[in-house]
């Protein structure tokens, strides 16, 4: 079976635990849950996930600090980061993007679909074992 | 509040006799510490606070170049933070009424003005102002704050409604999608405050293309289709034109379509029906959609569209709308430059229409029709119609032609179509950003040295990185443009532009020439007509210069051909080995006789026919 490791990264474990679930829904993906950027970066070192859904507003280290981070890093900086956040104005999209995200999913979210949008976000298989 | 508020007034009032009236109430004992600038026209307060900061305006609405409510608004656009106080006349309380919705914070009666309630209505009006951007600030953050929690409730709710932690009882289920469709309810209501926050404020970013009515018609009436059912209404496609092209941004006329579609069904009897119809006209697209409601009371249609406006408010509660749609609906529309109305149907029911420019006559505005040979023409790239419209119509009344472009692909294309002299850009466009359309006009030979002035809604941090880099750009202008300084900047660089080193194509094979012509041009050399056709379709010249042999041979060839980008003839000195006098193409300006002798002559007549072709570039500048 296909392990499509995804790693969320937020500050509310209500949402992680929801997204979680959501997540679940799709049997292929295997979740873990980071509450901080500073976690993030220690945890998608060691376990290489697909994708990373990432929110935005977390103290200490927020979402885009820890995409520049995440990228700094041989080891994580090709893997796909997508925004999970209540801040969806089309401007602040467009300003994650030009951050290098692969997309952005607004907050509150379908839980039922969520799975289903993180995938279309996911690299084709080709592009996967690239180097 | 005390007066430490007020550190600096700016006041604009032609009159010399009420402004010293004004200064010296504001420089008895009690206010020594308050700075007051006084200028007296519209043109001079832009200038003013577009380099200095001040606490509060005192207007007069009676200004050489700016009146009334024009002189508000452009207050207004130029500081939207800073609070202002009007001067009205004693017959006009309904001016100073007016001044109060459109964002005047208060009113002065001239001729009544005394110290004490002048102090008061400053103090007021800082005050109040304060008080509205903690509103907007209070909104905007409360907004972001409550989807927080309510991603964790709906998300809850949703999993439970979906069956992911097993199937629940009927009565529970009850319960829950009771709770569900509140939930989202209340996260619709969060979205639409936080839209007119948005849009009220001005913060609405609008990405115009060239939209399928039907296409999105259709779209919206599908993602409706499941809420109709829910309401036992049915959606009728009546009339769908195909071709019916609008130019807009796609989401947010979705956004207005699925508004009016969830309306008509809120308030369609059961059973009832939704017509939705697309029609265009000459110069318009209209959607129309019909419902078989109740219609809209008489008491009710004057302010459909405020915020939270609701007929009956426990009604429409009811109904699980917000009251901020039509609001929304309508801001949309004004800044897609189209128009929202309704009326009452026949039969029953009320008809909504919005009316949106169609693609073809935005299209066929880009080109000024004016014609003018010699004029200088403009490139502006700005994807507001009404903005482009404006500036268009104020640049012509100082002699200016002015094209748009709505996008950087449009712009590129124009740009290398037509030679212009001189380009403003805005800094935000649809398929890309200003900076990145400069880049790639710099990157043209053509546009190498170009004006370029930059033109941008809000104070941008890449402002100081444009200037300081190799983009070359000759300024950056916030909105609404300070049109005097716009025209300023023109007339001083296209002038300057006109200066430029002119290109002369020099068909010959005579080095002597193009040596001495070197001296006062850039020359292109080229020995055949080929070749000179080639040079033409590379680059624009100011003048030819032809060998009389190669001329008479190349006089069908080449001669219709000597045009520069705009198509305007290029003036042409025809040089020849013996005495000439060849011409019958009345073209060939200077016939002159090669030789030695003769190339100082030569260069003259060349250095007279561009100092007069040059000079009709300026000419209007000066």
């Amino acid at each position: 079976m296909t392990d499509i490791r995804i790693l969320l990264v937020d500050d509310e474990p209500d949402i992680r635990e929801i997204v979680d679930v959501s997540l679940g829904l799709d049997r292929e993906f295997t979740t873990r849950a980071c509450a901080s950027g500073a976690d993030a970066l220690v945890t998608a070192a060691e376990w290489s996930p697909s994708l990373i859904l990432l929110d935005v507003m977390m103290p200490l280290m927020d979402g885009p600090t820890t995409l520049a981070n995440l990228r700094k890093n041989p080891q994580t900086a090709h893997i796909p980061i997508v925004f999970l956040t209540a801040r969806t104005q089309s401007s602040e999209i467009e300003h994650f993007i030009s951050l290098g995200a692969q997309g952005v999913l607004s907050k509150p979210f379908n839980p039922m679909t969520l799975a289903t949008s993180v995938r279309s976000y996911l690299p084709p298989p080709v592009t996967h074992h690239a180097p | 509040m005390s007066a430490k508020l007020i550190k600096a007034i700016l006041l604009v009032e032609d009159e010399p006799g009420d402004a010293r009236l004004i200064r010296e109430m504001l420089n008895e004992q009690g206010s020594h510490s308050t700075e007051l600038v006084h200028v007296d026209c519209m043109s001079a307060a832009e200038r003013h606070l577009a380099e200095c900061g001040v606490d509060i305006i005192l207007l007069d609405l009676g200004l050489p170049d700016a009146q009334g409510l024009g002189a508000i608004r452009r207050a207004h656009a130029a500081a939207p933070r800073i609070p202002l106080v009007v001067f009205t006349g004693l017959d006009d309380e309904s001016l100073a009424e007016q001044a109060l919705q459109e964002g005047a914070q208060d009113y002065l009666i001239k001729g009544q003005i005394e110290r004490r309630p002048l102090l008061r209505a400053l103090r007021y009006a800082a005050e109040r102002k304060r008080l509205e951007r903690l509103k907007d600030e209070f909104v905007s953050t409360v907004s972001h704050e409550l989807r927080t929690p309510l991603t964790s409730i709906t998300g809850s709710l949703g999993l439970l409604m979906g069956n992911a932690a097993g199937n629940l009882p009927t009565p529970m289920a009850r319960l829950l999608t009771i709770a569900h469709t509140n939930s989202q309810r209340l996260v619709r209501l969060v979205n639409d405050i936080l839209d007119i926050e948005k849009m009220e404020a001005g913060r609405v970013v609008f990405n115009f293309s060239r939209v399928e009515v039907r296409t999105l018609v259709a779209q919206a009436i599908e993602a409706n289709r499941g809420f109709a059912e829910g309401y036992g209404v049915r959606i009728r496609l009546e009339e769908a034109l195909a071709g019916a092209d609008v130019r807009a941004d796609p989401d947010r006329l979705l956004q207005v379509v699925t508004n009016l579609l969830s309306n008509a069904i809120k308030f369609s009897p059961p059973d009832g029906e939704v017509v939705v119809a697309i029609k265009k006209g000459a110069d318009v697209v209209r959607v129309t959609v019909r419902d078989h409601g109740q219609g809209i009371p008489v008491d009710f249609r004057p302010l459909i569209f405020q915020k939270f406006a609701q007929a009956d408010a426990g009604d429409a509660r009811q109904k699980g709308g917000t009251g901020l749609g039509l609001s929304i609906v309508k801001q949309i529309v004004d800044r897609l430059s189209g128009e929202v109305g309704f009326a009452d149907a026949p039969g029953g029911g009320t008809i909504f229409h919005v009316q949106l420019p169609c693609w073809d006559h935005v299209a066929s505005l880009a080109i000024d029709p004016e014609t003018k040979p010699d004029a200088t023409r403009l490139l502006l790239c700005e994807d507001d119609l009404d903005t482009a419209l404006t500036l268009r119509a104020q640049l012509r009344q100082v002699g200016f032609v002015t094209d748009f472009a709505y996008s950087v692909s449009e712009a590129l294309a124009r740009a290398e179509a037509t030679q212009y002299h001189a380009i403003l850009v805005d800094i935000h466009l649809p398929d890309g950003d200003g900076v990145s359309l400069i880049v790639r006009l710099r990157e043209l030979p053509q546009y190498h040295d170009t004006p370029i002035i930059v033109v941008s809604a809000d104070t941008n941090p890449e402002r100081d990185d444009l200037r300081s880099s190799k983009l070359n750009v000759l300024d950056w202008l916030n909105k609404p443009v300070n049109f005097d300084r716009l025209v300023h900047l023109l007339a001083k660089s296209v002038v300057r532009n006109a200066n430029r080193r002119p290109r002369i194509l020099h068909v010959d094979d005579d080095n002597l020439v193009a040596r001495a012509l070197g001296e006062i041009a850039d020359v292109v050399t080229v020995n055949s007509i080929e070749a000179a056709q080639r040079a033409l379709k590379a680059g624009d010249f100011d003048l030819a210069v032809l060998d009389v042999e190669l001329a008479k041979a190349a006089s069908p060839d080449l001669l219709p051909e000597l045009r520069d980008s705009k198509g305007n003839a290029i003036p042409v000195v025809v040089f020849s080995a013996h005495s000439a006098n060849l011409a019958d193409d009345p073209r060939e300006q200077a016939a002159l006789a090669k030789s030695h002798s003769s190339i100082d002559n030569l260069v003259a007549t060349v250095r007279d026919r561009l100092a007069s072709r040059l000079a009709s570039v300026s000419r209007e500048m000066i």
